[in-house]
């Protein structure tokens, strides 16, 4: 291996691999030239691997995993673009868990706050065109001419003047032998063959025969089957159970007590649930036994009574400008605990061996699922092999690893290859879900109906407390595991010093975009012991609803029209008043068609500025959504339908939890279980969705989850014209 | 011992009757199209074909199927030989996560070989019962409509029809 130059802003090297192919890693530069085990902080750059084979394979490691967020296309595409290949020839492989393979934003290998894309776009292009450059080098070299000279197109360099051609298999091996020019150059948008215009899905073959392998489907040697049950009431341990009942229940090997309850392993998959089933186990329910929703609530208002909570933003002079205003709008709004509800429910197949572990999971974050197996077994990290696969729906739940845990735990206890499977049943009553909210809201209009002050306190509880406890020693992986505790303790304390900060409570709330000269954005900390962790958009899934929902009636509160009163809000924006304008053209805004009512709002996430309009219609104090417009801008669209998509999934999601969503709790147990409580909606129920995509020649920005946040602020602005019914709580019901 | 046939293959199967077709097809025949979504009729990921008729795998004791005929996903076709259904699937860029669609496909299939041209509003009565948790309905409403027209063309459906009335029949006589 030699490493052959330093470029600007990262280098490359390139070998042959022991497979005899062409290995090529980018990485930023001192990332490459230490051990992975150094702890420094060079190691948090992402690296992506591009394998050329002789007889023409291509194999890229994908390091962030594929939920259905069309990320495996997306990245796909921006490396065959830059090396001039069809991107169907390009084999996909998910990525181990490595530190070669962290998130840049996060320092974890974590997919999640949908900047797959934008944290790749330089350099996964970067990788392809070191490859293009090389490949042209080495044919201007063979045919001695210049390499300016030179052309590359699917998968061959091409000598216009004398007609010559070679394939990029026959080049690979003087390839490797070639300087990489200082400079690598991108190439211009002008030059795009397929950024911003390839539009089939590499995934869609596999997932439309069966023929994808998720999570689920990973079969080992031998492997056995187990299901878990868990204390009913939060936070719960056992305290008695007799396996004798069950052992001698055909197919059942093994009953073991494990950290979150207790594991029946059996042949098949069916035995072992019903033997659970048929196992009596006696809890002992611990300090939450009589938590409650309505307890949740309280403790959030106590809270918002006796903490007026961090300033998050600081504007101007509010107290002044509510005391001069001609009238106030004084609020509560509150959304509830959700659950993911990943089509896939949670499983993952562990063997733990001797001296090593594999582990098959459909996580979102293979290093933190290394930290978590670690815990539970006597091994170290570089003896737990993580092997992602496909997901089936992420949304946010598969970083909290878990599941991950509970597998190698009983792996590890009953020293057999075991499959765990979550019934939907423990899927809903165990998740960790997106925090449910509490929102205080002020705001001030002039005489002439100006909106002149803007107040928010929120409460609600913090992801990072729940999440920090895997993701900070992942960050760590040289620590030895009793430190642990520590490093989650110090993430804690050090939050924003030695951890980044926890947004979530407040993102899109302390971002308020409305041009008001006096703006109070306040959070109020109250954790009431329910476990909770990202759910798509996060804060903003909340937040959104309550900052465009107000929005929507300070304008009525003024007598303006909600689209005219943000816009004039908005001027200085043109990004979003782009969008904004777009959204009330497609949707010829305050014309609806006879019998349908519109709401409109907008609200920028993960870079992206999305608005959306919704219409309803009404049946007694039923309503349909029969269109929501969506209009995006996310910078360069790589791949346009995709784009759709998200959006199209986005508004599905959204609409889901704006209509049906509610995780409840009642003595201290989760009341949902499966689809009939914890409803999904329908295709009977789908509106007709027509998304629009604002033109533009900037870096991408995030797509999976900027759809979700307008949707019900938009929806509950239209119930309120069909009904004057104005909805302050999630989900949205009318009396 | 219970006997059925899937996917046009004699399947003779060594475990207890109540046991659900959805985990005999995945545990035991290493059928993994078919996916566990809910355990209760109520997602529509597990969806196959009974004698052409979509059935909820998770809720059907394999007991319950003793001699007939089950297709699926992988029994409908394969990348190398695709069902017009899969391709139109394929065409619209359907899947996202991609973990419905084995169903969905299951149940867009067998409504397409009952009413050959359904409207709007039949597709979405009848694709009601599968889920998609990633929201790809605007895309399988479409899909459906292609694979509408293929078929028409191909005439498929009555193809696949046939032959698995004839396996059928087979194992009963
Ligand atoms: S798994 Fe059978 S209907 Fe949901
Ligand atoms: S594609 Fe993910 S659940 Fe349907």
């Amino acid at each position: 291996m030699s490493d052959l130059t330093l470029s600007r802003r990262q280098f490359f090297k390139m070998s042959a691999a022991a497979s005899g192919g062409l290995v090529l890693a980018s990485g930023i530069s001192a990332c490459m030239t230490q051990t992975h085990s150094s702890g420094n902080e060079d190691l948090w750059k992402a690296n992506a691997w591009v394998t050329l084979h002789p007889d023409g394979r291509i194999e890229f490691v994908l390091d962030r995993v594929e939920m259905g967020q069309g990320t495996l296309t997306g990245l796909t595409t921006l490396l065959a673009e830059e090396m001039d290949v069809k991107p169907e020839l390009i084999e996909i492989k998910f990525a181990p868990a490595d530190p070669t393979y962290r998130n840049p934003d996060y320092g974890l290998q974590i997919t999640g706050g949908s900047n797959s894309l934008s944290s790749s776009w330089e350099q996964i292009r970067e990788s392809g065109a070191v490859i293009r450059t090389v490949m042209k080098q080495a044919a201007s070299r063979v045919w001695k001419v210049e390499p300016s000279e030179c052309v590359t197109s699917d998968s061959q360099v091409m000598h216009p003047p004398t007609n010559q051609a070679l394939k990029y298999s026959d080049l690979y091996k003087l390839a490797i032998n070639e300087r990489i020019p200082n400079d690598i150059e991108l190439k211009d948008p002008s030059e795009f063959k397929l950024i911003g215009k390839h539009n089939q899905r590499l995934d869609a073959p596999l997932k439309s025969t069966g023929a994808a392998n998720f999570g689920i489907d990973t079969q080992i040697e031998g492997m056995a089957y187990a299901v878990v049950a868990r204390s009913p009431v939060i936070g719960g341990k056992v305290k008695h159970f007799d396996p004798s009942s069950v052992m001698a229940m055909t197919g059942v090997k093994q009953v073991v007590q494990i950290t979150s309850g207790v594991a029946v392993v059996a042949e098949q998959y069916w035995q072992a649930r019903k033997a659970l089933n048929a196992l009596a186990i006696e809890w002992n329910e611990g300090q939450n036994a009589s938590l409650s929703t309505d307890r949740v609530f309280e403790l959030y208002k106590k809270a918002a009574d006796d903490d007026e909570g961090d300033k998050r933003r600081d504007d101007g002079d509010i107290d002044e400008a509510l005391a001069t205003a001609a009238k106030i709008v004084d609020v509560e709004y509150q959304a509830p605990f959700l659950a993911h509800a990943t089509m896939e429910p949670q499983n993952c197949v562990a063997h733990v061996q001797e001296d090593r572990c594999d582990v098959w999971a459909p996580t979102q974050g293979p290093d933190v699922a290394q930290v978590a197996v670690a815990k539970v077994t006597d091994l170290s990290l570089d003896q737990i092999f993580i092997h992602t696969t496909f997901i089936g729906g992420g949304f946010g739940r598969r970083l909290t690893q878990d599941f991950t845990a509970e597998a190698a735990e009983i792996s590890a206890k009953t020293k057999l290859p075991i499959k765990l499977i979550w019934s939907r049943e423990d899927d809903t009553k165990h998740d960790l879900y997106r925090p449910a909210s509490y929102h205080r809201l002020k705001a001030g209009l002039s005489k002439d109906g100006q909106l002149i002050g803007w107040q928010h306190q929120i409460v609600c509880s913090k992801i990072l407390s729940w999440y920090v406890w895997d993701a900070a020693p992942a960050q760590f992986p040289w620590a030895p595991k009793f430190m642990y505790n520590t490093l989650a303790n110090v993430g804690l304390a050090g939050e924003g010093v030695v951890a980044p900060e926890d947004h979530s409570p407040f993102e899109g709330a302390d971002s308020y975009p409305y041009s008001v000269a006096n703006i109070d954005v306040r959070y109020t900390h109250a954790d009431a012991g329910v476990p909770v962790t990202y759910w798509r958009s996060v804060g903003h899934s909340q937040n959104a609803f309550v900052v465009e929902g107000f929005m929507n009636e300070m304008a009525h509160a003024a007598e303006q029209d909600p689209y005219t009163f943000k816009r004039a809000l908005l001027k200085d924006i043109p990004q979003a008043l782009a969008v904004l304008d777009q959204v009330a053209k497609s949707a010829n805004w305050g014309n609806p068609k006879a019998g349908r009512h519109q709401g409109l709002a907008i609200h920028k996430s993960f870079g992206t500025w999305v608005a959306q309009v919704v219409e309803v219609s009404l049946n007694g104090n039923q309503y349909q959504v029969e269109k929501v417009y969506c209009v995006v801008d996310c910078g360069l669209a790589v791949n346009p339908d995709v784009v759709h998509s998200q959006m199209e999934s986005g508004v599905v999601f959204a609409l889901t939890a704006a209509k049906y969503g509610q995780i409840d709790i009642e003595d201290g147990k989760v009341r949902q279980s499966n689809f009939h409580d914890y409803q999904m909606l329908r295709m009977n129920e789908c509106p007709e969705i027509i998304v629009d995509i604002i033109p533009s020649a900037n870096a991408p920005t995030g797509v999976g989850e900027p759809g979700v946040p307008p949707l019900a602020p938009a929806l509950a602005d239209a119930l309120f014209s069909a009904t004057g019914q104005r909805l302050r709580s999630l989900p949205l019901t009318l009396n | 011992m219970i006997e059925f046939r899937v996917n046009g293959n004699v399947q003779q199967v060594d475990v207890e009757g109540d046991t659900p077709l959805l985990w005999v097809l995945r545990d035991v025949i290493a059928l993994t199209g078919t996916k566990f979504g809910c355990g209760m009729g109520l997602c529509g990921a597990c969806t196959v074909q009974l004698n052409g008729q979509p059935i909820r795998a998770c809720i059907t004791p394999v007991s319950a199927i003793t001699g007939q005929e089950i297709t699926t996903i992988e029994g409908l076709g394969s990348i190398k030989d695709i069902h017009p259904v899969q391709q139109a699937w394929i065409d619209e860029n359907v899947p996202q996560c991609g973990y419905c669609q084995s169903g969905q496909i299951m149940s867009a299939s067998a409504l397409l070989a009952q009413n050959p041209n359904p409207s709007d509003d039949e597709i979405k009565q009848y694709m009601s019962g599968n889920i998609c948790r990633c929201g790809t309905y605007p895309r399988i409403q479409k899909a459906i409509k292609r694979a509408a027209k293929s078929l028409q063309t191909t005439g498929f459906a009555v193809h696949i029809q046939e032959s698995n009335f004839d396996l059928a029949t087979e194992v009963q006589s």
